[in-house]
């Protein structure tokens, strides 16, 4: 039995000989899907990292009106921890804010004031606070118009900006891929069936002569049709293969291009899973497409 | 071993074959005459699977051939061994590789085939063809080929399908003698000729005539012998091996020698 099926694979792979350039055809188009389903994948994974550090987090800017008694802040600051999804908090008093806007333009401690010595009595900025939420409520919209309101109604706050910026990115994403990525590679898979399937039956049809003499000697179809759906699973392989290995190069090239400040995304190469998943995808593919060919007659 | 009744067999309008019964026992060796276009083709190919039974039975050692799904056909096949009228070699393949084929299904061993192959090749005179592509091989040697591949695998039941059509008639003798060790053995043997001489080199064998499809004539009690109102008549006693001999040769002759 181990030596049927061993001679029934190199058969399969001897099946390459039979149409070569239909065979050929096949593998380069095999190899474009997967690459560019790996390209895409590639993508995902590169996104979903640098949104995963941010996903479902929601962040308030909190503005008080200037002036306002920044004890009374310090105590609202100190509230926040008992709201239900708090992360954290990055407070900044007038003279915070005014030593950070200070630095963002590259001036060391203290310069500002002594270059602008009424700055020094009193920051002209108001107390600001960057609060940070990962609310695991279901109604996401109305959990933020409701916290901003209650922000709001915080005795000396001025203004209160949700930015659920990351998430709505996230969203969109999600959106694109849902619609547009993941239909055209089930379209191109389809495409690819297709496109296996007739390039097995040539094969079959090449071989007719032969499968009905070994009919007639007594040989079962699934000796028959092993090789057939060798032949497809092994080209898909293939396809699969050398997306992989074109992938790979692509990345050597491209992985540092989007590593610059302020994006520093360092683009990933796909985890073993995926790379499991683009070898196993078309190769099931081929399986099923070539059993489907062979099946009919 | 094969049972045969009622079985008739249509192309189109056309019967091919009419109403034949007949059973042939473990360990009978029987010729099945008849001219070109008689329906021994169609007949064989009936008992083997390759055409599927319309109307009638079929019994092949023990198997209902009519009940047979798709997927059962393999195994008939594997107890019967097929000798065809168009050999169904490949051209590409080597002697050793055509004969081999059946064992090769089977998945037996590579030295087991190696030897059954070259025993069987010797005792047809194939054994310095072995390497030789078969589309090389003349039309005698393809035959013989043909004839190799269904002896290796030591069938229960052997078809022949004009088996010597090829060859000349010294051959065609020492052939028939090797169907008969498989007969020996206890195999049964349906052998399709036209070669009157053939025959009456056997004289103890059974013969089966069959003509447009009708079992006109035999000379054992196993076949039933269709009579049709305008068919010629049939001598009385004509059980008798000698007479249904005699009565090859007038067809023969009245064929005019123009069978394949
Ligand atoms: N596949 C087929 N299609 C149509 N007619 C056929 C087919 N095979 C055989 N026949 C017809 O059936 C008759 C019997 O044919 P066959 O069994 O080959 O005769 P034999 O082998 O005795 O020469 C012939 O008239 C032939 O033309
Ligand atoms: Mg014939």
């Amino acid at each position: 039995m181990k030596r049927i099926l061993l001679r029934l694979f190199l058969q399969g792979i001897r099946d390459f000989g039979i149409n070569p350039w239909a065979q050929a055809s096949t593998l380069a188009a095999v190899t474009l899907v997967c690459f560019l389903s790996g390209l895409f994948l590639m993508a995902l994974v590169t996104l979903n990292q640098q949104l995963g550090m941010v996903r479902g987090e929601i962040s308030f800017q909190v503005y008080w009106h200037r002036g306002t008694d920044i004890s009374q802040i310090r105590e609202q600051w100190q509230g926040y921890a008992h709201i239900p999804g708090f992360l954290g908090v990055k407070t900044f008093t007038p003279e915070e804010a005014l030593e950070e806007l200070g630095k963002r333009l590259g001036r060391t401690s203290g310069s500002l004031e002594k270059e602008f010595p009424f700055l020094a009595e009193k920051s002209p900025l108001p107390a600001t606070a960057l609060i940070s939420f990962a609310p695991n409520n279901r109604n996401l919209e109305r959990w933020i118009s409701e916290t901003t309101l209650f922000l709001e109604s915080q005795p000396g706050v001025s203004r209160v900006v949700a930015t659920p910026l990351q998430d709505e990115l996230g969203r969109a994403w999600r959106k694109v891929s849902k619609y547009v990525m993941w239909p055209s590679i089930s379209f191109l898979t389809l495409t690819l069936g297709l496109l296996v399937g007739n390039t097995i039956r040539l094969s079959q049809m090449a071989r007719s002569h032969e499968t009905e003499i070994l009919q007639l000697v007594g040989a079962f179809n699934w000796y028959i049709r092993t090789p057939l759906i060798i032949n497809g699973a092994t080209l898909s392989l293939s396809g699969g293969l050398l997306a992989l290995g074109l992938l790979f190069l692509v990345h050597m090239q491209v992985h540092d291009v989007l590593n610059f400040p302020p994006l520093l995304m360092e683009i990933q190469f796909l985890p073993w899973q995926l790379m499991l998943a683009l070898l196993l995808a078309p190769t099931c593919m081929g399986i099923a497409a070539s059993w489907l060919a062979v099946r009919g007659q | 071993m094969i049972h045969v009744r009622h079985l008739s067999h249509s192309f189109g309008p056309y019967w091919a074959l009419k109403d034949c019964t007949f059973s042939l026992e473990k360990g009978d060796f029987v010729f099945l005459s008849g001219p070109s276009g008689a329906g021994k083709t169609t007949l064989l190919r009936l008992l083997h699977g390759s055409l599927s039974i319309q109307r009638g039975e079929v019994r092949m050692a023990d198997i209902d051939v009519k009940r047979l799904t798709r997927q059962q056909i393999p195994s008939l096949r594997r107890q019967v061994g097929v000798v065809f009228q168009d050999f169904k070699i490949l051209p590409l393949r080597t002697v050793q590789q055509n004969i081999a084929l059946p064992l090769d299904i089977r998945g037996l061993a590579p030295q087991h085939i190696e030897r059954r192959v070259r025993a069987v090749a010797r005792a047809l005179g194939l054994d310095g063809r072995l390497s030789v592509r078969c589309g090389e091989l003349s039309g005698g040697e393809q035959q013989r080929v043909a004839i190799a591949r269904a002896f290796v695998v030591n069938p229960q039941v052997l078809l022949a399908d004009e088996p010597t059509g090829n060859l000349d008639p010294e051959l065609s003798l020492r052939l028939v003698e090797l169907f008969k060790q498989f007969q020996a053995y206890g195999a049964t043997v349906l052998f399709a000729t036209h070669s009157i001489d053939l025959m009456r080199r056997h004289p103890g064998a059974h013969i089966m005539r069959l003509e447009q499809g009708m079992i006109t004539n035999a000379n054992w009690p196993g076949a039933h012998i269709f009579r049709r109102p305008d068919a010629m008549p049939v001598r009385p006693g004509a059980s008798n091996a000698d007479d249904v001999r005699a009565d090859e040769a007038e067809h023969d002759r009245r064929d005019g020698r123009d069978r394949s």
